[in-house]
Order: structure tokens, then C-alpha cells, then sequence
């Protein structure tokens, strides 16, 4: 029975120290009604955060600018991000993952550190809760949804926001049922002319707070673990509370708020051209999503990190290319794999451009919206979890200047969780575990 | 921590010196609190056949249920460590409100709801709480306390005061149990066992419950319930006789079907890709009639004929439907349903490793792979998982379809298994995979690739074998698959995998279904009357205390 009850001491040791990790609640007290302005001042837009994960990196020597600081040039693989949109763009190269002795689990420790701040131990399963998930009790107060998680590529496992690091947050997997979630039934448009509380929003808060008067009862008496079972339980409870209490709400007016049509029902696929059509489609309803407050914190899983994205009338998909693809002796890097790199990344570039398309305020929406871009691996042929590829996106309400380029010098991958946790105002002085642990934001990039 | 380990471990070792696992032996003594000791989540089959088993068949329960985790090999051990996301619930709710709504529509609501209310549009407390008691009970697998009720039937009178209408209250008493933690997680508590100091068991309501999930993937009915209220349940008599009905049952179909869902890895096919342009004839229709072709393969092997465990490796004893008929390429003679099928001698389809939902599932959208398939022979049927390759390997060797010297994948293999930090695992699961080297990436079976022929000569365990009837021959005579079986079949029933100080009563276990000809039906009798099926990790003393105020800070919320 030592197993199990080491799995049980891990999982206390876990709830210790994300208690000790866990931000305040909310700060909604700073926030006016409706969260859209903070109190004192009445006037600022609030401030959206995303995270952006693409499976496979990219390919050494076709992505990292050669210009280090302000104004970096753009990169083959980084064509994306051209066009202007690089304003707004940081890019980190050089920042690595500190193993602290576990081992380098394939397709699995980058995205694990990136966003829990330590490698993990295990496949499927982090050693700590993710950092959106303290973002979004920070900021995402005021809004139907605490955070939306959503991946083009189809599969519901593809998710890297956990409140534990045992089971993960359930994303949406077509344009369709985001949109569903989003602009289905629920949702109310802030810019409507007539608006009262439906009625049966309240027969829901009387059939959840039934449910919730059991919670003290149960969790005094259960196990460790199932306490964090149970816990994460309530917790989604009270997310459906918080919807019920936004909604039984007038919404306020906002200005750049359009109800989209609804997209077709599709299968998903793994065509890569395919992905990156329900990507953008996804993206559109996303940016609306923001501009319509129907929540302020988003996650995106573009493809798996073993990813089995292909090309049309290929037999292989993409994982095999990079391992299999022999480096051209001509050009010095994989031709057909850094091909999938530059059209896999090219999700990022087109979220990143439907933000932009959004006038907000004397902006974009995505001037008020920062996007946390990476990956698993940087360079995916050797699974090598050094120079993992990064980004930052939007200027977060001004506090991210946009168009850097950082070299970590193998500094930990933790200091950029970190630092966008800073710029959208999550009160955190450090983030990480041992050697991935940091109190070093990246101010270079801080407005 | 209070927990003895020892007694157990004495009492394991008596079980396996004698070589049996009566019900007649006493029950391990566990040392703990009385408390909460499990919770697991229900899963999407045994959500949907509980509905079906209180409510009747027909209720339409649409939405996405949480995505399941894979542990030690089953989602049964993993998805017991998981809980439900934000996003999660809102679609529990929604189905929820569909059940409810679905129970007690026009024509469901007589048979719903057995008492009349005084006047339909008003709220009617008495025959409230009579059909909360009912349903609560069902689907809590427990009776529900005074308080439990008292806060359902509240709700009920608001929203039938407020709209005028007892059922539209009704509905909202029924959501609340189907949202409740109490019907989404098997919650199972233990007590203390009357007179024996310190010594704690699973409650009644528990043990009725892993024996209805184990032998029905369903909830507990009627009968179980009441001998767990009685106490009847810990009698080893009762049980016995409980656990002789619940094999008869015709659920134990379902039963079956979902232990093999899970450990034949069916999960998989929820994201399966297989690319259109190289294999046309692959849609959702083909890999749902796959699984169901081996589904029903296994049931009429093993449930309903009781065969032998080891011969699903070889017989070609199937069935077909148009769909797949049209992958195997043999005349399909039924009128559009399922039909027995007996495949010829020469066919080369013998046994559920030659089923298109074996070879599909195992490998890349685009072309077949040895070594996927050979890991998962080893993992699936003979509970030997393999190791995560090292990070630093170069495939281009095995992957380059173009090298005109290595035209087929086993000339591939054997080149890159000259690297030895390679070799030490795929020596282990290549030579499997490669004896299956005649199906394509969907199963369709096939002589040559890239126009040379196909060698599927193998040699595992020392042993030559050939091809995929030679594989099938070599598994059926391994000691270890009936091992696995038995391994895995315990882990799913309790919900965790078993630990290193059960492998006596594991191997006590396969050595009795050796004994009873390899017959699963007892395999499961057996496993449940055993005590170490009612098992658990219990609580150490004082430590709910503690614990409870420590969760108050977990979350985030209150």
C-alpha cells in the first residue's frame, strides 16, 4: 500500500504548496459592477490573457532573430508574425527547462514547466496546478466565464490548464461548440435595447446552492485526496455561480460587441490547412468572446505535442517528419518539418490578428490583451526542452512594449510565466519550483 | 499512519497457500476512520446505463462528458483521480435538466412519478419527497438523510410555487440529485465494524456498489440496496448468492463490454485520424463497427459461450456487418445488421489481433507500425508496459520510405535496432508488431509493400513465429495473458492498481481461473468474493480533522 499512499502525501505536499501559491480570490473589489473599468479610475479597459501552445517548436536557425532587444527582424519560420503585427510581439528565445533530476519526458515536460513551473514527473499528469488558473482569479472576475479553453486540433484531452495537475481543464473542439458555449444559450448580448433577468436563472442558483449546502459535510469527513477531488468539484459549482450572478446582471454596453452567426457543424481534422481553418474561426469567435465580456482568460492547444498533423496527400504526419526527416545537407535543417513549423505556428499569428481586428478604446483589442505563445520542445527532432521557442503577444494594456527579443542564456522558462503573470497584474513576487523557481520577471520588455 | 499492513499480508499469503480465495475467509483487518475513502467519477457508460436501469431506455442524454486518463493501463485506475472542470459541469448540467426533463415528459411522467399531487399547479411536499426519496436513493446508491431531503423538497416547492406547476418543481429536484457530487462520483465510505476496536470495512451502500459497477457498469438496484440497509451484504452467504444473480443478469453484458472497452484501449478511437487520400475507405462508421465487431466478439466468446479466455487470440468465430464486410473484403449476406461470421481457414483473420479495431487502433494515420502494435500486445494483453524511448534518437532510418535498399518497415527496423540503447525495447516489441506485418494501417490485409513481399517471421521468447497465426498460437500458450487478465480485471473492479504485496493473491487468483478453464464469468464471481475486493486505502486517525481545514484553502473559492 506505499504507492498509494505516496500518491496521497504527493497530492497534500501539491495542496500545500499551491495554497502557499494560490493568489488572493479575486480582486474583484477593484473592479466596478460589471468589470469593465476599474473603480477609481471609470475609464481603463480591463486587461484579457491567453495562453498559446503549437506542438514541436521550431527549427534551430530559422526562427530566433539575430537582432537581440527592440526592433527584431522577421525570422523564415516567423513570417507569421509579419505585416506589422511584430509591434506587438516579443520574442524569447534561449530559456530552457531545468529538469531538477526528473527525467525529460517526451512531448510533455516543456508545456509542463512553462505553465506549472516545474518539469514534471509523470506523463499525463502535472506536479502542481497551472498558472492561467491564477490569472483568471485575479483578473477574470465580472465576466460569465472565469476562462475558455479551446483546441482547433479536435481532441478533448488537448489541455494544459489544471487547477491540481491531475485532470485538465475540458476544452471546446469545433468552431461549433465554442460557439456554443459562448454565444449559445446564455449568452446575452451587452448591446441589446431590451434586457431582464431570465427567470430561470434563479431556479438554477436555488438548484446549486441545494447542491452546495452538502460541501462542508462531505469534505469533513473524506480522504486527502478525495477532498481534492471534491474540492475541484465545489469549486466548479461556484464558477457556475459566478456565471449566474453575471448574468442576473444587466450588461453593460460594448461598443465593439457583434453577435457572430454561428459556424457549420465540421469534423475536425488533422490536415494541418484544415487545423489552421478552424483555428482562425476559432479565433474570431474568441476575439468577440473578449470584446463582448463574456471572459477575460483563454486557452489555446493548437496541436498535441506529438503532434499528428499533416499535409495533404502525405503519409506521414508531423511527429514523424521530425524525427525521421534527415537535416538537408544544403540547407542545414529538416525542409519538410520546418515547413510544418512555420504552418503550425501560423496559428498563433492569425489569434494573434483577429485581436487586432477589434477596435477597442483608441486601440485594438489586442493592445489590451496579452498572449502567452510556446511549445514542448526546441528542437523536436532530439525532444531537446532547451531554447524552447516563446512569446508574448499584445500589449496588455500598455504594459508590454511589444517587438523585443530576450535571450535567456539557459535561464529557466519559469521567468516568462512569471513575467506575464506581472504584466496582467497578478499580484506574484515569484513563481517555479527549485530550479525552475524565480522571483526574476524579464523587465526588459515591461513598459 | 494507523493502517496494519501485516494482517493483510498474512491473510494474503493464508489465501495462497491454500490456493484458494474463499468467501468464507476472514476479511483483512483495517486499521482507520471512518470516512469518505474513495470518490470516484462515473463514467460516461455508467452514467448513461444508470439513467437507463431507474428511469427506462429512450431518455436522450446529449452532451460531452469529461475526457477519461489512462493509468497503469486502464482508465479505471486513472480516471479515479480525476475530478470535474468548470467546463465539465456546465455540461453535466445541461444533461441534467435533459434527464429530468426527459423523466417526467407527457408520456414518462406516470411511470415517473407513483404518486398523484393534490393539485398539478402547486407545489405538493408529501409526493415530492416520496419521489425524491425513491430516485435519491437510486441514484446515490445510498437513502438520502432527512436534511438531504428536506433541501430538495425546498427547492421544488420555490420553483413549482413560483411557476405554478408541481412537475416543473419535480424537474428541478431531479436535476439537483443528477448534478449532485453524490451521483457524479461513486463516493464510498467506511465504517466502523460494530465490536472490533479500531477495525473499519466499506459500508453496505459501498460494497453493493462495487459489485454493480464491476458485474453491470450500473448503479445498485433495489435488491442490493436493500441488503446493504440491512447489513445482509456482510454476510458472505448473501453475497455469494448477490454475486450468482448478478452474473446471471443479462446487464453483465454491459458489464463485460466495458471492462474490454476499457483495457482493449477503445478510447482511442474518439481521436483516431487516418488520412483520406491513402485510406478512402476509413469513416467514423468503420471504426465504430470495429469496436463493436470485437465487442461482440468477446461477449459471445466469453459471456454467453463461456470459452476459454486464451482462445479469443484464435478464433475466427466473429461478426460482421456491411461496413466492415467491405474492409475485409469477403461478401457481406445479412440485410444491413450484424451477422455471425466464421472466417475461413486461409483467411488469415484468427482471433481479436486480426479484428480492424486491433491493427487500426495501433497505428499511424498513413501506414502501419510494428512497434505501436507490438507495445500495445505487451501492454494490453500482457501487462508489460514499455519504457519511454531515450530523448536523443535519430529515426530517420526507420521512417525513410524512400530508401531504395530499405523498402519494407522490418528492413527499416532492423537497421535502427543496431543502436543498443534502442534495441534493448524494441527487441521486445518489434518481432510482435512485425508478425502482424500483413495488415495496412486500417487492417485491410495485404502480401506486399513498396513492391516487395512481406516477411512476418519473427522470433519471440526464443521462439520462432510466424505471422499473425503464429503470433495468435504463441499468446494463447503464454502464462502471462490469463496473469494480465486477472490483474487487470481486479484493478478495474477496485479502482486502483494492485499493489506489490498482492501479487500472492493475484497469482492464488490466476492459478483458480486456470483451474476453472479460463472462464471469465468466474473470474469474476470469484475476484468479488474475495475480501481484498472490498478494500481501500483507509483514514488515519485524526486526520480528517486536520485535513478539513487545510481544504478550505484549496480552490480558490468558498
Amino acid at each position: 500500500m506505499t504507492g498509494k499512499f505516496s500518491r496521497r502525501s504527493i497530492l497534500r505536499g501539491v495542496v500545500g504548496g499551491a495554497a502557499v501559491g494560490v493568489a488572493l480570490p479575486n480582486l474583484d473589489m477593484f473592479l466596478d459592477g460589471n468589470g469593465l473599468a476599474y473603480a477609481d479610475t471609470g475609464a481603463k479597459m480591463p486587461v484579457r490573457f491567453g495562453t498559446y501552445f503549437w506542438g514541436l517548436g521550431l527549427t534551430p536557425g530559422r526562427w530566433v532573430p539575430e537582432t537581440v532587444g527592440a526592433g527584431w527582424e522577421i525570422t523564415p519560420e516567423l513570417g507569421s508574425l509579419g505585416g506589422g503585427l511584430e509591434k506587438k510581439v516579443s520574442v524569447f528565445s534561449g530559456f530552457r527547462v531545468h529538469l531538477d533530476g526528473r527525467p525529460n519526458l517526451q512531448h510533455w515536460t516543456g508545456q509542463g514547466a512553462v505553465m506549472s513551473g516545474l518539469a514534471p514527473s509523470k506523463i499525463g499528469t502535472f506536479n502542481a496546478g497551472t498558472f492561467d488558473l491564477d490569472v483568471s482569479r485575479a483578473i477574470g472576475g465580472g465576466t460569465r466565464f472565469r476562462s475558455v479553453n479551446l483546441t482547433p486540433f479536435g481532441n478533448p484531452k488537448l489541455s494544459y490548464s489544471s487547477a491540481t495537475g491531475t485532470g485538465f481543464n475540458t476544452p471546446e473542439t469545433t468552431p461549433l461548440s465554442l460557439y456554443e458555449k459562448l454565444f449559445g444559450e446564455g449568452f446575452q448580448d451587452p448591446n441589446s435595447p431590451d434586457w431582464s433577468p431570465d427567470p430561470s436563472l434563479m431556479v438554477r442558483q436555488s438548484v446549486l446552492s441545494a447542491v452546495t449546502e452538502q460541501r462542508k459535510a462531505l469534505l469533513a469527513e473524506a480522504s486527502a485526496a478525495d477532498r481534492v477531488k471534491l474540492d475541484q468539484y465545489f469549486t466548479s459549482i461556484r464558477e457556475m455561480e459566478n456565471q449566474l450572478d453575471v448574468q442576473m446582471q444587466r450588461p453593460a454596453p460594448a461598443e465593439a460587441c457583434f453577435v457572430p452567426g454561428g459556424p457549420p457543424e465540421t469534423r475536425p481534422s488533422g490536415r494541418i490547412d484544415r487545423v489552421n481553418e478552424a483555428n482562425s474561426q476559432m479565433a474570431e469567435l474568441m476575439a468577440m468572446a473578449l470584446a463582448c465580456n463574456q471572459t477575460k482568460v483563454f486557452n489555446v492547444v493548437h496541436t498535441s505535442a506529438t503532434s499528428e498533423a499533416y499535409l495533404e496527400g502525405d503519409s506521414k504526419i508531423y511527429h514523424l517528419h521530425t524525427h525521421d526527416e534527415p537535416v538537408d545537407p544544403e540547407l542545414g535543417y529538416q525542409k519538410v518539418s520546418s515547413q510544418l513549423a512555420e504552418l503550425a505556428f501560423r496559428g498563433y499569428g492569425e489569434f494573434l490578428r483577429a485581436l487586432d481586428r477589434i477596435p477597442e478604446g483608441d486601440g485594438t483589442l489586442l493592445d489590451n490583451t496579452l498572449v502567452l505563445g510556446y511549445s514542448d520542445t526546441g528542437y523536436a527532432k532530439i525532444h531537446s526542452t532547451d531554447n524552447i521557442p516563446m512569446f508574448l503577444g499584445g500589449h496588455a494594456g500598455g504594459a508590454h512594449k511589444g517587438n523585443m527579443h530576450v535571450v535567456g542564456n539557459g535561464d529557466p522558462v519559469s521567468r516568462l510565466s512569471l513575467t506575464a503573470q506581472q504584466l496582467v497584474g497578478v499580484p506574484v513576487g515569484s513563481f517555479g519550483v527549485g530550479g525552475m523557481e524565480t522571483s526574476k520577471a524579464i523587465t526588459e520588455v515591461m513598459a | 499512519m494507523s493502517f496494519s499492513i501485516e494482517p493483510l499480508k498474512a491473510s494474503v499469503a493464508g489465501l495462497a497457500l491454500l490456493g484458494v480465495a474463499a468467501c468464507s475467509q476472514p476479511a483483512p483487518v483495517i486499521e482507520g476512520e471512518p470516512g469518505v475513502v474513495n470518490a470516484r467519477r462515473i463514467t460516461e457508460s455508467q452514467y448513461r446505463n444508470t439513467i437507463d436501469d431507474i428511469f427506462g431506455e429512450g431518455i436522450e442524454i446529449r452532451g460531452r462528458f469529461e475526457p477519461d486518463m489512462r493509468d497503469e493501463g486502464l482508465l479505471a485506475i486513472g480516471s479515479a483521480q480525476l475530478s470535474i472542470t468548470p467546463s465539465g459541469f456546465e455540461q453535466y448540467y445541461s444533461m441534467a435538466s435533459a434527464v429530468a426533463s426527459g423523466a417526467l415528459n407527457e408520456e414518462r411522467r406516470e411511470t415517473t412519478v407513483s404518486c398523484t399531487p393534490s393539485d398539478e399547479k402547486a407545489a405538493d411536499a408529501e409526493c415530492a419527497r416520496a419521489t425524491l426519496s425513491k430516485y435519491g436513493e437510486l441514484l446515490y446508491r445510498r437513502p438520502l438523510t432527512e436534511a438531504e431531503l428536506d433541501a430538495l423538497v425546498a427547492v421544488t416547492a420555490n420553483v413549482a410555487d413560483a411557476q405554478s406547476d408541481f412537475y416543473a418543481g419535480l424537474q428541478e429536484g431531479l436535476t439537483t440529485l443528477l448534478v449532485s457530487p453524490d451521483f457524479l462520483f461513486r463516493i464510498e465510505t467506511a465504517e466502523a465494524i460494530p465490536g472490533k476496536d479500531g477495525a473499519v470495512r466499506l459500508d453496505g451502500y459501498a460494497k453493493a456498489s462495487r459489485l454493480s459497477h464491476f458485474f453491470w457498469d450500473s448503479s445498485p438496484d433495489a435488491e442490493l440496496l436493500a441488503i446493504a440497509a440491512n447489513g445482509e451484504i456482510h454476510n458472505s452467504r448473501t453475497l455469494e448468492a448477490q454475486i450468482e444473480r448478478l452474473t446471471s443478469s443479462d446487464k453483465s453484458e454491459r458489464g463485460a463490454r466495458a471492462f474490454f472497452r476499457d483495457m482493449l484501449q477503445f478510447d482511442k478511437f474518439a481521436t483516431l485520424n487516418k488520412d483520406p487520400q491513402i485510406f478512402p475507405k476509413f469513416s467514423l462508421a468503420v471504426a465504430d463497427s470495429a469496436q463493436e465487431q470485437t465487442l461482440r466478439t468477446l461477449v459471445s466468446h466469453l459471456v454467453e459461450k463461456e470459452g476459454d479466455y486464451r482462445d479469443i487470440f484464435t478464433t475466427r468465430d466473429t461478426f460482421l456487418d456491411r461496413t466492415l464486410a467491405a474492409v475485409y473484403k469477403v461478401p457481406y449476406l445479412g440485410d444491413g445488421d450484424w451477422v455471425e461470421y466464421t472466417a475461413p481457414e486461409d483467411a488469415n483473420r484468427d482471433g481479436v489481433l486480426t479484428h480492424v479495431s486491433f491493427l487500426s487502433a495501433f497505428s499511424h494515420p498513413g501506414r502501419s507500425s510494428p512497434t505501436l502494435r507490438g507495445v500495445a500486445v505487451n501492454e494490453v494483453y500482457l501487462c508489460e508496459p514499455t519504457p519511454l524511448p531515450p530523448a536523443n534518437v535519430d529515426f530517420s532510418i526507420v521512417n525513410d520510405t524512400e530508401n531504395v535498399e530499405l523498402r519494407t518497415v522490418r528492413d527499416r527496423l532492423m537497421a535502427h535496432s543496431l543502436d543498443e540503447s534502442c534495441s534493448s525495447c524494441h527487441d521486445l516489441s518489434d518481432p510482435v508488431g512485425l508478425t502482424l506485418e500483413h495488415y495496412d494501417s486500417i487492417g485491410q490485409f495485404r502480401m506486399e509493400e513498396n513492391g516487395a513481399i512481406i516477411d512476418v517471421a519473427a522470433e519471440i521468447n526464443g521462439k520462432p513465429v510466424e505471422g499473425a497465426s503464429g503470433l495468435a498460437q504463441s499468446l494463447k500458450e503464454d502464462d502471462k495473458v490469463p496473469a494480465c487478465l486477472v490483474q487487470n480485471l481486479y484493478a478495474y473492479g477496485i479502482g486502483r492498481a494492485a499493489e506489490p504485496t498482492e501479487a500472492d493473491f493475484l497469482e492464488a487468483q490466476t492459478n483458480k481461473f486456470a483451474r476453472n478453464g479460463y472462464k471469465y464469468p468466474d473470474l469474476l464471481k470469484q475476484l468479488a468474493g474475495t475480501p481484498e475486493f472490498f478494500g481501500f486505502d483507509p483514514i488515519e486517525a485524526g486526520a480528517t480533522q486536520s485535513a478539513s481545514n487545510k481544504s478550505n484553502t484549496t480552490g480558490g473559492h468558498q
